[in-house]
């Protein structure tokens, strides 16, 4: 049997692994539901933030700046995807984004690889603490990962349901030329949505990168689990990535307590059993054709 | 439609892919056919039936171990190897498929990619006994000689693979005037309308995806007597994106795109990476390029023009935006 | 009397769904404060124009204008924001969202924040301001979408078969409400409901096919059993 310690440190390793999900997905999901676009891009900002994060902690030093650094980065690189390239996709088909998206991810790599070269970097932990839950022993940075993603869940439910335009992308995602309808520019709507998703993946890049090594492949390397936390929670549910982020979080960490390569393919298991009984996911959004 | 002038384009095609042979080194010459059949199956599923798959390392990786695993554990006979490639191919693909086609679009093109993880994991580190992880299983000399055509031999091998990729053109552009190809360009376009007629698109989809796939684990299998070696890197997901960019750049839903898009990507890797080194961000940009100007690659947007070069006849309205079958 | 200030002039419009054509060289004339109806079977083509006024569509060819300012090749929201609304027929609102947050959508905007004149003509709406809009029945969504889509004063309303599928006193109500509204807003009505649409139209359009088949300007003629003839 797996002693208590070893179950709270694997739960608690499961929550920051499930923030990190749920950071990036957010964004995979919002750009969905809103643009009918998948987003793959977003794995490009993740590995973006955490790249900036680490130049900018080796100058001055401090993680949180380079963390805010990844995230203004990730934010940034969005906005630029979206004027320069989605713009001319809306209209089309899904695959067609699935396809340019995928463009600039691997693009975006290379340009990675121009600036910062190969070797894998390492970043510092900001926080040697180690905190006492229960009689275990917890790195502190890990607890202040799942704080900060859930002061994002706070912030963005807040932004959806308390401003004016949080209240118009939610009805976007409902029906996009109703809103339109009204006159209000729902193009606007459509750039806001790509900062927030980039800023957000940059962060998550930026908060993950003193845990892992930062290299060119890391937005690769998460590509799949992304996928399957997005696909089991449905696209297009801010509530159904969160749920399914923390789900699979502590499925790999605790399956690795017991065998460590099946935790591995235990997502897949799961999403293929979701699939099969409810096709969308567990809170996914319709396909609407516009 | 005389039987001259359906068979005209392929002999014509192959003729000059054969003639390649003189201009290139052999390794490179091999590498292009056996990736053009790897990419078929992809240009397939993408231009004639709708479906991306991100996924297709996954089947490519299937054929290689399936074949390696009889070279290494039991036998020796090349031919066998690769017809075990195409049968492991056909089970997987039938097994996946059932769950997979009844998916969305969206869904569906992400699901093959999860699933290419899971293979190229499996390989890697679960199944590590028996493949023997990154190191590989090596097998090159336990292939044995094979009368006619030695398929040890790289020459002979070249012309083997040859001789395949015609067939499995011939079988596509069969497909393609079928009434099955119809079917597939039907359930792309409008669903309900085939429905109405009584097809049943799940069926459609569900071959389509076996066909394409089984043939992708082909090329999976020629790679595998080809290097005489296979690593879990042959389904490594970084390289997901390989079939669809040459897809993409041929032409997708043309029949000999992939021909044409296997040549411009393998040379262009080739000049990139010795020259300027960073090919991600060429590839990257030319996929988004692309993608913005219009899809219909090289080879499609050559094609009506040379048609009309050659024939000096009209090309047909919508030929070449979703798919031309060949002259 | 000639007025060349039409709240909207529509002439020669081509529109095509992919490769079938759908409306065949369609002209039509607004007066502001007019109201105005169109008549014809379903698949006759009406939506469409609708569409293509309020630039949800892209015509092949032909000309739409409001106020001498052409229309053709805006965006959907600027041609609203220019006064020209449309209420879609599928009685479809934000149904996350709460009847309140509905209104403050329309009024965001235009900036018109007065909800006076919609709990003036709805006064239900009043009641249900914080109920998600979800649960709002088909004619209370309806009033709903009138009500948002009147904010701001618009000079034009592109209306999608309002009454369809609702209860006779609901249509009753819309009928004063649409009366009322036509003396400061022109309305473009598609309708099968004849007899609303003789009671308040002072022009008729059928359409049958994508086609214009007939204009009755004479208040006199716009009787049933005229317009039946072209349905």
């Amino acid at each position: 049997m797996i002693g208590a310690h070893l179950l709270i440190s694997g739960i608690i390793f499961g929550l920051s692994l499930g923030s990190i999900f749920f950071l990036i997905t957010i964004g995979l999901s919002l750009c969905f539901g809103l643009m009918r676009v998948i987003s793959l891009d977003q794995l490009l900002y993740y590995n973006l933030g955490a790249y900036v994060t680490y130049s900018i902690s080796l100058a001055t030093g401090n993680l949180w700046l380079g963390v805010l650094g990844g995230m203004a980065a990730g934010g940034a690189a969005g906005f630029a995807a979206e004027r320069l390239v989605f713009l001319r996709i809306y209209e089309r088909d899904i695959t067609f984004s699935m396809i340019t998206s995928f463009g600039i991810l691997i693009g975006g790599i290379g340009v990675i690889k121009y600036f910062w070269g190969l070797v894998p970097r390492p970043v510092p932990d900001p926080i040697n603490a180690r905190i006492d839950i229960l009689g275990t022993d917890i790195p502190g940075y890990r607890l202040v990962i799942v704080a900060i993603a859930a002061l994002v869940y706070a912030g963005i439910w807040l932004f959806l349901n308390r401003t004016i335009i949080g209240k118009a992308i939610r009805a976007g995602i409902e029906d996009i030329e109703h809103v339109e309808g009204l006159g209000i520019n729902v193009y606007r709507l459509f750039t806001v949505t790509f900062i927030i998703a980039g800023g957000l993946s940059g962060l998550a890049g930026g908060l993950n990168a003193p845990l892992v090594m930062v290299d060119p492949q890391m937005g690769i390397d998460l590509m799949a689990f992304a996928f399957m936390v997005v696909i089991i929670g449905g696209l297009g549910s801010i509530k159904g990535t969160l749920v399914s982020s923390f789900l699979v979080g502590q499925v790999v960490s605790l399956g690795s307590l017991i065998y460590a390569p099946l935790a591995q393919m235990a997502p897949f298991a799961i999403m293929l059993l979701i699939l099969l009984i409810r096709p969308t996911g567990l809170f996914g959004s319709p396909l609407l054709k516009r | 439609m005389n039987v001259l002038r359906w068979w005209w384009g392929l002999v014509l095609a192959f003729s000059l892919l054969a003639l390649l042979r003189v201009f290139l080194p052999l390794p490179f010459a091999n590498e292009i056919v056996i990736f053009s059949i790897y990419t078929i199956g992809c240009n397939f599923l993408l231009g004639r039936v709708g479906l991306l798959s991100f996924g297709q390392p996954a089947y490519l990786a299937v054929g290689a171990y399936a074949a390696a695993f009889y070279f290494y554990y039991v036998g020796s006979n090349p031919y066998l190897g690769i017809l075990i490639g195409i049968a492991a191919g056909i089970v997987v693909s039938f097994a996946v498929g059932s769950l997979f086609v009844r998916l969305r679009k969206d869904y569906f093109a992400l699901v093959n990619l999860a699933l290419a993880v899971i293979i190229f994991y499996l390989m890697q580190k679960v199944l590590v006994g028996i493949t023997h992880g990154d190191n590989g299983l090596w097998f090159l000399t336990s292939l044995s000689s094979t009368p006619v055509l030695d398929l040890t031999s790289p020459d002979q091998f070249f012309i083997f693979s040859l001789l395949v990729a015609f067939a499995v053109w011939a079988f596509y552009k069969y497909l393609d005037d079928s009434i099955f190809g119809a079917a597939c360009l039907a359930a792309k376009i409008n669903e309900d309308k085939l429905r109405f007629l009584g097809y049943s698109n799940y069926r459609i989809r569900l071959l389509a995806f076996v066909i394409a796939n089984t043939t992708t684990s082909l090329a999976g299998a020629m790679y595998a007597v080809y290097l005489g070696f296979v690593s879990p890197e042959i389904g490594s997901p970084s390289r997901a994106a390989d079939p669809v960019v040459v897809t993409i750049l041929g032409g997708v839903g043309s029949l000999y795109g992939p021909i044409v898009g296997a040549i411009a990507y393998t040379g262009m890797k080739d000049l990139i990476s010795k020259t300027l080194g960073n090919w991600e961000l060429i590839i990257g940009a030319l996929l988004v390029f692309v993608m913005l100007a219009g899809e219909k690659g090289i080879w499609g947007t050559l094609e009506p023009l040379l048609l009309k070069a050659l024939f000096r006849r009209r090309v047909p309205a919508g030929t070449g935006r979703d798919g031309v079958t060949g002259g | 009397m000639m007025n060349g200030a039409d709240i909207l002039t529509v002439s020669g419009l081509n529109v095509s769904y992919g490769e079938s054509k759908v409306l065949f060289d369609v002209g039509m004339n607004v007066r502001p404060r007019q109201v105005v109806a169109c008549v014809g079977r379903n698949g006759a083509g009406k939506t469409t124009l609708l569409k293509s006024i309020a630039g949800f569509v892209k015509p092949a060819s032909g000309s739409i204008a409001s106020d001498q300012t052409s229309l053709i090749g805006l965006a959907a929201y600027v041609i609203a924001g220019m006064g020209v609304k449309y209420i879609p027929q599928d009685k479809k609102v934000f149904s996350d969202l709460s009847v309140r947050e509905n209104l403050e959508l329309g009024s965001y905007a235009t900036k018109d924040y007065n909800w006076d004149q919609v709990t003036a003509y709805f006064p239900k709406l009043k009641l249900l301001m914080d109920r998600k809009a979800g649960y709002l029945s088909g004619g209370e969504r309806q009033m709903l979408m009138i009500g948002r889509a009147i904010l701001g004063s618009p000079k034009l309303l592109l209306v999608d078969e309002p009454t369809e599928g609702l209860a006779p006193s609901i249509v009753e109500h819309l009928k004063h409400v649409f009366r009322d509204l036509s003396k400061k807003t022109a309305l473009v009505i598609v309708e099968q409901n004849l007899p609303l649409v003789c009671a308040i139209a002072d022009k008729v359009y059928a359409l049958n096919d994508g086609r214009v088949m007939a204009e009755i300007a004479d208040r006199e003629s716009i009787r049933p059993e005229i317009c039946e003839k072209y349905l």
